[in-house]
């Protein structure tokens, strides 16, 4: 413990930067988490309601509906969300400008909507053909089969995958910075470089994230505990 | 009550059914069986509409079946299925697989399902375990939630597919006792099943099928003590 102690010690002499700002500096950022947390969140929304259509498109057997959706699917997993959020931000400028934050949620949204979708395809996909027979054996109508018997197993399946996609999109949201949206990142540069201290404040900025993402993750496997209810066996 | 005319089924370029013709009298228990492949579930699949058959018709108390979605949604509720894997809906506890066709499909009142789960469910024998889920069952007791969850429907005709095959061989008495219990009472069932016994017992008659043909039909002591078809005898003297 001492001899800890006393590394850090030993080591704060040698370091170049003053680690002392990190707490002191740390709550300055607490706007651009916030903003950080609303462009994820608005983000993650815009991303489940396009995947779950787009899901249900892919799966369907017409044309007119999964073949758009392979292409939308292709399109937007082929390209970087960099390249998609200064399409919608610099490209569309043409014909509509969108500012700042709604370009930003928008990116997002329809990024992670392509990845989601996959999440969904694969977890509705994953579910025992005998669920449907089943639930169609009993008179059920196709959608309501979907509704009631395979969507809900699905959902449960797709948790462990889709709390992986918030955290990424957590993260990616950061690319926000690049159109001057004062997320964390942003913050985090334009504070280091009026106070010459690049490294404490992008250390404070990995920490926010550090916090978010734990708590998402935790927040995720009690999710996924819960869900499991109908899946132990009893103990006697 | 139920009649099955001219049925071919293709799976490609298989031909799995070749022209089945078969009627089941109101009350009447036939079992059938045959070699794997030979095309039993098939031919309970498209009785329920759960493949489509491309030739044939299948009548139902003298009504020829439309394949229009509506007609086979009401059909299905007629016509009760019991599979070899259970197919229990696992994320619904027992009383909710039983009842999840009455109250989702024929909605009836709470009053009317609570009384028709707890009948039910004592029928089957599992009164207690109403609110266990599927994955704290053992087979056979799931496989009797599966048949409770058909009867829920009131069916006029049920369907079973090899129901015991999945099972250890000490849990097969269970599920064939209230098997046996709905023949007794007068349900008309067919049956593909390699439970001889259940065959020698409740069944009133006997199919055997061979590549998509039914080859011989008769009482269950006509085709097990004196089959005339040379491939029943095959057939008998390897699963006997
Ligand atoms: N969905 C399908 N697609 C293609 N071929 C199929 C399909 N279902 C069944 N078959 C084929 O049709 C034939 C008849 O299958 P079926 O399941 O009706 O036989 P079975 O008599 O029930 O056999 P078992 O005793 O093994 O259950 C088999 O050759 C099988 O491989
Ligand atoms: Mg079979």
């Amino acid at each position: 413990m001492t001899n800890c102690a006393k590394g850090v010690e030993e080591l704060n002499i040698d370091l170049p930067w003053d680690l002392s700002a990190i707490p002191e500096y740390f709550f300055f950022f607490k706007d651009a988490a916030l903003l950080t947390l609303q462009i994820t969140t608005l983000g993650i929304i815009v991303g489940l309601g396009i995947g779950l259509m787009v899901a249900f498109a892919k799966i369907s057997h017409h044309k007119i509906f999964n073949i758009p959706a392979s292409a939308y699917i292709f399109l937007i997993r082929g390209t970087p969300l960099l390249l998609q959020l200064w399409i919608i931000y610099y490209g569309l400028t043409a014909i509509v400008t969108i500012p700042r934050f709604p370009s930003a949620v928008m990116a997002l949204g329809i990024h992670n909507g392509a990845y989601i979708a996959e999440i969904f395809r694969g977890a509705i996909q994953s579910i025992d053909r005998g669920q449907m027979e089943a639930a169609q054996s009993i008179g059920m109508t196709y959608p309501k089969a979907m509704r009631r018997i395979i969507l809900p197993q699905a959902f449960k399946r797709a948790v462990p995958p889709l709390g992986n996609q918030f955290i990424i999109a957590l993260k990616d949201s950061s690319l926000a910075s690049t159109i001057a949206v004062h997320e964390l990142l942003l913050k985090g540069r334009q504070l280091g470089s009026s106070l010459f201290m690049y490294m404490e404040m992008l250390i404070i900025v990995g920490l926010w994230y550090l916090i978010m993402t734990t708590v998402l993750t935790y927040g995720v496997s009690v999710i996924e505990k819960r869900l499991q209810v109908s899946d132990y066996r009893s103990e006697h | 009550m139920i009649t099955i005319q001219g049925l071919n089924k293709w799976f490609g370029d298989l031909h799995v059914l070749k022209g089945i013709d078969l009627n089941v009298k109101e009350r009447e228990v036939v079992v059938i069986i045959g070699a794997s492949g030979s095309g039993k579930s098939t031919l309970l699949r498209c009785i329920n509409f759960l493949e489509r058959a491309q030739q044939g018709n299948v009548f139902i108390e003298g009504t020829k079946i439309e394949p229009r979605t509506k007609v086979i949604n009401q059909l299905r509720q007629e016509v009760g299925m019991v599979f070899q894997h259970f197919n229990l809906f696992p994320h619904m506890t027992v009383l909710q697989n039983v009842l999840e066709g009455p109250t989702q499909v024929k909605n009836i009142s709470r009053g009317e399902a609570a009384k028709l789960g707890a009948e039910l469910l004592k029928k089957v024998g599992l009164e207690d375990k109403a609110d266990s889920y599927p994955a704290m069952l053992s087979g056979g007791q799931k496989q009797r939630v599966a048949i409770a969850r058909a009867l829920a429907m009131q069916p006029k005709v049920m369907l079973f597919d090899e129901p015991t095959s999945a099972l250890d061989p000490e849990l097969v008495g269970e599920v064939v006792g209230v098997m046996e219990e709905l023949a007794k009472e007068g349900m008309t069932m067919i049956v593909v099943t390699h439970e001889m016994w259940f065959a020698r017992e409740a069944a009133d008659r006997v199919i055997y099928m061979d590549e998509g043909v039914i080859i011989e039909e008769g009482s269950p002591e006509k085709i097990f003590s004196n089959p005339e078809n040379e491939r029943t005898q095959q057939f008998l003297s390897q699963i006997l």
